[in-house]
């Protein structure tokens, strides 16, 4: 994984920019074992609350749905570029 | 809610190794459909030139859902979605991708599910970290393709179709997927939605004839052990006539 950037700092300019306090992280499997440390990078260099998405992160089409109800202000997804949902189907 | 997406590109200089380009010489491929994972599209103009340097002419576009040119995603596996010219198409000898595991590449050869054999290409996945080169072929989704075909013949005298919906906005089509009764009045469609499929709940809707997938369209070649009943994804059950009398790689399996 360390071939990767994670861009951490993009991610801490992000939660500052629009101030969140409630940040969710969805993290593609091969990331997931350095949550901690991005927990740990998160949280030392912004106040926000982080929380994990336990769950799959198959691309920038599989972003949880209901995240409001916790009062999540940013979710940050990794690994995936943004996606260019066509409404009418795939 | 605010969604960031943070591309975690590949911290250095992508590259062709020499096996890999002496296999598409050996080859003699004169033009290669280059796609590549996001961490590595940064690397697209090298990897460009260095097939240029060799002779070998480029193919690439930014697919329909995708951000960046010549970033491929698992879900362009029907025909057009990599949004490429027909007569650019019929140019290309192979397809390459970049990156690594065979989730994406198997993606360029569901595409190529409704085309004549003879269009058929192979292709070349090529792991720039680990400089590993993997082949593959119609032969690695064969069996994949013969279920997903008797699901498309059942579809056409199934009467219970469950329709599943994910709750996912990326994949959410519920609206789309009503439109299916316009088109099949014969048959009566059951909608289900899920936030990710439930698999282990299918069989307890044991009315249902054969399945309809309207979240990502990988379940519905990747995933076909999970039902018994058969699945076929949206857009095929659209066209399901029209694709089962083409002269295609799925109807030769």
């Amino acid at each position: 994984m360390e071939q990767y950037d994670l861009e951490l700092a993009k991610a801490v300019a992000e939660i500052k920019k629009v101030k969140a306090k409630v940040v969710c992280v969805q993290l593609p499997d091969g990331l997931k074992p350095l949550a901690n440390k991005i927990e740990e990078e998160l949280s030392r260099k912004t106040n926000a609350r982080i929380l994990f998405w336990l769950g799959s992160n198959f691309g920038a089409c599989d972003i949880p749905s209901g995240l409001n109800r916790l009062g999540v202000d940013l979710m940050i997804c990794w690994g995936h570029a943004k996606f260019h949902k066509q409404i009418e189907g795939w | 809610m605010r969604v960031l997406f943070l591309e975690a590109p590949y911290k250095h200089k992508a590259e062709l190794g020499h096996e890999v380009l002496t296999y598409i010489i050996s080859k003699k491929y004169k033009t290669i459909g280059l796609y590549m994972a996001v961490q590595f599209v940064e690397s697209l103009d090298r990897i460009k030139k260095q097939l240029k340097e060799v002779g070998v002419a480029v193919v690439t576009s930014t697919p329909l859902r995708s951000q960046h040119k010549g970033q491929l995603l698992g879900c362009d596996v029907f025909s057009g979605n990599l949004q490429i010219k027909e007569e650019e198409r019929r140019e290309i000898d192979a397809y390459m991708y970049i990156g690594d595991g065979k989730f994406h590449p198997n993606a360029l050869l569901y595409g190529q599910k409704d085309l004549h054999v003879d269009e058929l290409r192979e292709v070349i996945c090529y792991d720039p970290i680990s400089a590993k080169i993997n082949v593959i072929r119609v032969e690695d989704i064969r069996g994949v393709l013969k279920r997903y075909r008797g699901a498309l013949l059942k579809f056409l005298g199934a009467k219970r179709i469950g329709v599943i919906s994910s709750l996912k906005p990326g994949q959410e089509f519920v609206k789309v997927s009503m439109m299916l009764e316009k088109k099949f009045p014969d048959k009566k469609f059951y909608f289900f939605v899920d936030e990710s499929i439930s698999f282990n709940q299918l069989e307890n809707y044991n009315f249902i004839d054969l399945w309809v997938n309207t979240a990502c369209p990988r379940i519905g070649f990747d995933d076909t052990e999970w039902f018994s009943k058969g699945i076929i994804n949206l857009n095929d059950a659209f066209l399901v006539e029209e694709i089962l009398s083409k002269n295609s790689v799925l109807n030769q399996v």
